[in-house]
């Protein structure tokens, strides 16, 4: 008897953990839709963000008063999965912020996200590579409002600029005068960390857009009139190796990491970044004086003026099992308003996807000005991340062979032809 | 339970010394059998049912059955990447073996010599052991940076500043980096390990085999070192299933892509690419035939060496 006690009670302890292993949490009492008090639950990466988010919605839950927002975040490279397994379950967010580009289309072939065609107003003035990360590649149909843009450039340290005499270079030659003063001034003229190689192709484009024509080239590429070994994308690959001797040497063993350091403490000059590092800069050195400029056109360009090339960075979608879907949509329609895109501005320091926004930073003000005269699409990551392999990785991977002198310009933009070749197919 | 089941249960299990019942067994195994289950067989269960399926995000498909293997083998970039990263995991086992088998033994039949310190160095040996492997390769990172590294900065110092080079930027050094760091890592465990083994062996025999006229390195050849074998055994099967499943100090010190340029890539960071950080829909399916054909490797070849090892061990005694 008291063995099959003892049994029992094995078998129980052991289910009891294993249920509990696998159940979701019961589901939190209070948010459902009686009367017209409604809870929506918001989910994001951002960690760093949450006080920002919560005054943010605070301004939110006082215009539209029956709506309260709980704002959760997850730790960002954990947040694929947790968001995966809530959209899928029943205990998930109403609103959650999701990725953008190709890294969002395993939710929307799901069918785990609701399209926002016509219940969201004001997504039609949002730049057209910005919205291209909240569309679905099979459908064509809009599945999120897009958070925040990132614009990528030169940025310069203004004291070392100063010292030496420098300005900021509007030609190609003066661009190359500026490098080779401060290489013969001892100082590393431009920071770049190529062991971390997701930085690459951004250096790829910041130096090369206008070379191969920017939008006009994507354009191209998409409809299959060209294609990345054109002699123009080559050449523009080809400017990175023009320019190895004026980064850091040793530049493959240097990591991302270090090359920001090299920027913040003046060892290195400039550093060719998305307007993400901003606030990296401001935290590492916040007495760090600088600015940021386009580089200038080089020879045989494609584009008559410079441009910075930019993309999509998160957006915030409505989950399709949501029970709150029009207080969802209200919160949507919120979102892409430029009251949100100047919180986004003033909150979060983030160039928000929504025109209209003044920036007071002076930094910010001066990138996103030369944005506004010059735009152009980070081609790899808003149009070639819809399949593996992923055609930043492998242009990644084709520059560092180039720094290492393995590869010439023309056999890395082949061998990214036939890299996206695996799953792109022109016109589609 | 009555008198006459006793005996019965005495004559099947007559070393145990202690008389349970079948039903009691089940009851004190079931804790571990119910964890394993869930924790272990499920998940690389459906792993394996995954990978016979087309995905879309995390929506299953039609049944493809091998269309997923094939997929590896034939389609870019697999097709490069898996036996790249393949070479490189065999390096991390051979480095490891060879590192393990000769700085590891010596180390440990040094210790098992001295008497004073013995612990303290056994501390010592084992303390990398003991930290997370993702530190380890982050801290021989930061050492290794060609800018702010002291690596570089003493090599400098001491006049051999031709030696100085970006370590982890250039795939010859990358590579190597990876498997000195790994192997240095580890050598804490066979010094425990053969430390342990060593003390078992009875000093008599040594003592024997010296009165018959053998020096140091005969009787190490001829005496401890056959009886080293279950040991040697025990650690080559350990560091076989770590250098194919190794992932932290890769990841560390080279990315989630290998770099440079797929220098420093094993076959778990391509897991870890293709399953999280790939645009790709079917990435569950890819990703789980991936993990089916590693996990398939991994088994069979540690079966067999346990097989050669048992044979090994049976022509010893």
């Amino acid at each position: 008897m008291r063995r099959r006690i003892l049994t029992t009670a094995a078998l129980l302890a052991g289910s009891a953990l294993a249920l509990s292993a696998c159940a979701p949490s019961a589901s939190s009492g209070g948010d459902q839709a009686t009367g017209d008090e409604v809870t929506l639950k918001v989910w994001s990466w951002r960690t760093e963000d949450v006080e920002a988010y919560n005054t943010i919605f605070d301004v939110f839950e006082e215009e539209h008063p029956g709506i309260t927002v709980e704002f959760e975040a997850f730790q960002n490279t954990e947040y694929n999965q947790i968001l995966t397994t809530g959209l899928a379950g029943s205990d998930g967010p109403d609103v959650p912020m999701v990725r953008a580009y190709g890294q969002l289309q395993p939710n929307i072939e799901a069918g785990q996200l609701e399209p926002i065609d016509g219940e969201v107003d004001g997504l039609d003035d949002i730049a057209p590579s910005v919205i291209a990360g909240a569309k679905g590649k099979a459908d064509g149909k809009t599945y999120a409002v897009p958070l925040a843009t990132q614009t990528l450039q030169m940025f310069y340290n203004k004291q070392i600029f100063e010292e030496q005499g420098l300005e900021v270079p509007t030609t190609w030659d003066e661009f190359i005068e500026v490098n080779e003063k401060l290489l013969a001034a001892g100082v590393t003229p431009m920071a770049l960390g190529a062991k971390d190689d997701w930085i690459l192709p951004i250096f790829a484009d910041i130096i090369g857009s206008a070379r191969y024509g920017g939008s006009e080239f994507e354009a191209q590429v998409l409809s299959g009139e060209k294609d990345f070994t054109d002699p123009d994308y080559v050449a523009s690959l080809q400017l990175i190796t023009d320019l190895q001797k004026f980064l850091t040497p040793d530049v493959v063993g240097v990591s991302y990491t270090d090359s920001q350091i090299q920027f913040t403490s003046g060892q290195a000059a400039q550093f060719p970044g998305g307007s993400f590092e901003i606030a990296t800069f401001r935290n590492q050195a916040p007495d760090l004086e600088f600015g940021s400029y386009q580089v200038p056109l080089p020879e045989g360009a494609v584009l008559d003026a410079p441009v910075s090339p930019a993309y999509a960075d998160g957006n915030f979608a409505v989950n399709s099992k949501s029970e709150h879907k029009e207080a969802a949509f209200e919160l949507l329609n919120w979102l892409a308003t430029p009251e949100f895109g100047q919180l986004v501005a003033d909150e979060l320091n983030q160039f928000s996807a929504i025109p209209g926004v003044e920036y007071s930073d002076e930094v910010m003000k001066e990138a996103w000005a030369n944005y506004e005269s010059g735009q152009a699409p980070y081609l790899l990551l808003v149009d070639f991340r819809y399949g593996e392999p992923l055609g930043t990785a492998v242009l990644g991977a084709e520059v560092q062979k180039m720094f290492l002198g393995q590869q010439d310009a023309a056999g890395a933009a082949s061998t990214l032809q036939q890299g996206i070749s695996q799953w792109f197919t022109p016109g589609e | 339970m009555s008198a006459i089941t006793v005996p019965k249960v005495r004559r099947r299990r007559p070393s145990t010394g202690v008389a349970l019942s079948r039903r009691a067994g089940l009851v004190f195994v079931l804790p571990a059998l119910i964890l394993f289950a869930v924790f272990i067989a499920y998940p690389l269960l459906t792993a394996l049912s995954y990978s016979f399926f087309d995905w879309t995000g995390i929506l299953r498909g039609d049944f493809t059955g091998l269309e997923n293997y094939v997929r590896l083998f034939t389609t870019l970039p697999y097709s490069e990447d898996i036996p790249n990263a393949f070479v490189h995991n065999l390096l991390l086992f051979f480095g490891a073996m060879v590192f393990q088998n000769t700085v590891g033994l010596g180390l440990a039949t040094l210790l098992h010599r001295t008497r004073r310190f013995k612990r303290f160095f056994q501390t010592m040996y084992t303390l990398p052991y003991l930290v997370s492997p993702l530190v380890i390769g982050y801290l021989w990172s930061l050492m290794l940076s060609p800018l702010f590294g002291p690596v570089n900065a003493v090599l400098r110092a001491i006049g051999l500043g031709e030696l100085a080079q970006p370590w982890l930027g250039n795939p010859q050094t990358a590579i190597w980096v990876v498997v000195i760091v790994t192997a240095w890592q580890w050598i804490g465990f066979p010094v425990l390990l053969y430390g342990a083994a060593l003390g078992g062996i009875p000093e008599e025999v040594d003592e024997a085999a010296s009165l018959d006229g053998a020096n140091a390195w005969q009787r190490f050849r001829s005496v401890t070192l056959p009886m080293l074998v279950p040991a040697i055994g025990t650690v080559s099967v350990l560091t076989f299933i770590g250098a194919m499943e190794a992932f932290p100090i890769p990841y560390a010190l080279g990315g989630s892509q290998g770099n440079p340029a797929g220098a420093t890539d094993v076959l778990s960071l391509l897991f870890y690419r293709t399953a999280f950080e790939s645009g790709s829909s079917n990435a569950i399916g890819t990703s789980s035939a991936i993990a089916t054909l590693l996990f398939l490797f991994i088994f069979g070849i540690a079966i067999l060496i346990t097989a050669i090892m048992r044979r090994a061990e049976r022509k010893l005694f």
